[in-house]
């Protein structure tokens, strides 16, 4: 009789799924996590959103700007050689921001620094909070 | 006071393990690390014996008055050590940061480099 205690055999332990949870795929479409990283802040005037890519030129990224969306395209390129370690995610990334205040579509700017990108996309005139002076009679 | 803020802000900056590629080419060997936000400045890379051990710092500030609605990244302390082979020539090791991406390039010392062994014949 033979007893295999091996885990390539029957049902995955919870050790096998944490070990399978720390392995992430090297492709970028086959990751669950979404990529590129965002960060989205605003303050009164504009929305700012950050994207950390390394490795990306300004002019290799495609940024599609809509009325309710801002789309930021790219693809992470694959170096040739003999690779020992690979850790570095490739592969085509496509990431979508919605965007649900009105915005001035003509001011929007993007700049690139040390991997990471900055959009900032400023909120159009008319849906600024504005002070009313009330007048006493 | 103020001094004293910026040390609570450097301590609490969590440790980044890079993502990093190595590649042989011909000409020696590639080391890629990504290392968004890290400026020249904030980039140190130690050679030591056999080690090299690269830090980094990235720390973004959020200017006042303006509301964070959606965090992904932060900043960090990029930190890794790598030990060099033998068949490295350590005094030729370049390193250049482009895009957020440090390019370390190790070439092979020449005893390492394939030769042909010609034959005489007697």
């Amino acid at each position: 009789m033979v007893i295999d205690l091996s885990p390539f055999y029957g049902s995955p332990t919870p050790f096998d799924r944490l070990l399978e949870s720390l392995w992430t795929p090297l492709s970028i479409s086959q990751r669950g996590i979404s990529y590129p990283p965002l960060n989205i802040s605003e303050d009164d005037d504009a929305i700012c959103v950050q994207c950390e890519i390394p490795g990306m030129d300004i002019g290799d990224l495609e940024l599609t700007l809509t009325d309710s969306s801002l789309v930021i395209k790219g693809e992470r390129k694959i170096v040739k050689g003999k690779y020992y370690r690979q850790e570095r995610p490739t592969g085509s990334f496509q990431r979508m921001v919605n965007i649900r205040t009105a915005i001035d579509r003509d001011k929007v700017s993007a700049k690139m620094k040390d991997g990471v990108l900055e959009v900032t996309i400023p909120k159009s005139e008319e849906n600024k909070p504005k002070k009313i002076s009330i007048e006493a009679s | 006071m103020n001094g004293k803020d910026v040390k609570t802000e450097e301590r609490n900056l969590p440790r980044i393990k890079p993502a990093t590629d190595v590649i042989e080419k011909e000409d020696g060997y590639y080391i890629y690390m990504d290392m968004p936000g890290v400026a020249k400045e904030d980039l140190v890379i130690d050679l030591n014996e056999d080690e090299i051990k690269v830090s980094g710092k990235a720390e973004y500030k959020t200017p006042p008055g303006r509301k964070i609605g959606h965090v992904e990244f932060g900043g960090g302390e990029y930190f890794r050590s790598f030990t060099v082979s033998h068949q490295v020539d350590k005094e030729r090791i370049k390193g250049s940061l482009v895009n957020g991406v440090l390019e370390l390039h190790l070439p092979k010392a020449e005893k390492a480099m394939p030769r042909k062994i010609e034959i005489q014949q007697g």
